[in-house]
């Protein structure tokens, strides 16, 4: 059968984000932290050897935890104020693959 | 002197005018573009700006657009036979 009856193609405007992030999308999320990481690397050591210093990298290593140092909660989800238990999952940010959200607010 | 090689992996499509703008002053136009910049501070700061869409090797030297186009040529899967005489004339001259 082409078409699949389901709710969102019945209907008009109806797209679900489910609540957690699958197995896989939780692999890429590594995977994309860890690329993140890898480029502050390289930048960093190829100043150190030419004898350079940048604001940037030095503030992003003293404030940024690695993505071995994250814990799993803050890899996967993210603070919301308006949430039961002040956490939803990192997937309901927008543009969430191509920004970096490594850290809370204070307190949370 | 060495230089950052950096390629543009992911588009900057729907972000902030900021990380748009930053791309153009480094020269990315579209995706898999290729550029190289002398290491320095200022370029790393411009880097640290779209640390998320791209990718950076430090190299010794930067390639012309040419080179970086072979590297990605593919092996042609013949070759030219030549008499032993011209192949001799040409590996000796070198």
């Amino acid at each position: 059968m082409m078409f699949k009856p389901s709710s969102p193609l019945l209907s008009g405007l109806l797209w679900k984000i489910p609540w957690r992030m699958s197995r896989p999308q939780k692999a890429r999320q590594r995977e994309r932290l860890r690329a993140v990481d890898r480029v502050v690397d390289t930048v960093s050591a190829a100043l150190e050897r030419n004898g350079f210093q940048a604001k940037a990298v030095e503030r992003w290593y003293q404030e940024m935890p690695r993505e071995e140092e994250m814990l799993p909660k803050d890899k996967y989800t993210i603070f919301d104020k308006k949430e039961k238990k002040y956490r939803k999952g990192i997937h309901k940010l927008p543009k969430w693959t191509r920004v970096s959200q490594r850290v809370n607010p204070p307190g949370f | 002197m060495s230089y950052f090689r950096i390629t543009l992996v992911r588009s900057a499509i729907g972000l902030p005018r900021r990380s748009n703008d930053v791309l153009k002053a480094l020269g990315l136009k579209k995706r898999m573009a290729t550029v190289f910049h002398p290491v320095s501070p200022s370029i790393a700061g411009q880097i640290m700006k779209v640390k998320e869409l791209v990718q950076v090797q430090e190299v010794d030297r930067s390639l012309t657009k040419q080179e970086v186009h072979l590297e990605r040529k593919p092996d042609p899967g013949y070759y030219v036979e030549k008499t032993s005489g011209v192949e001799f004339k040409e590996t000796t001259s070198l």
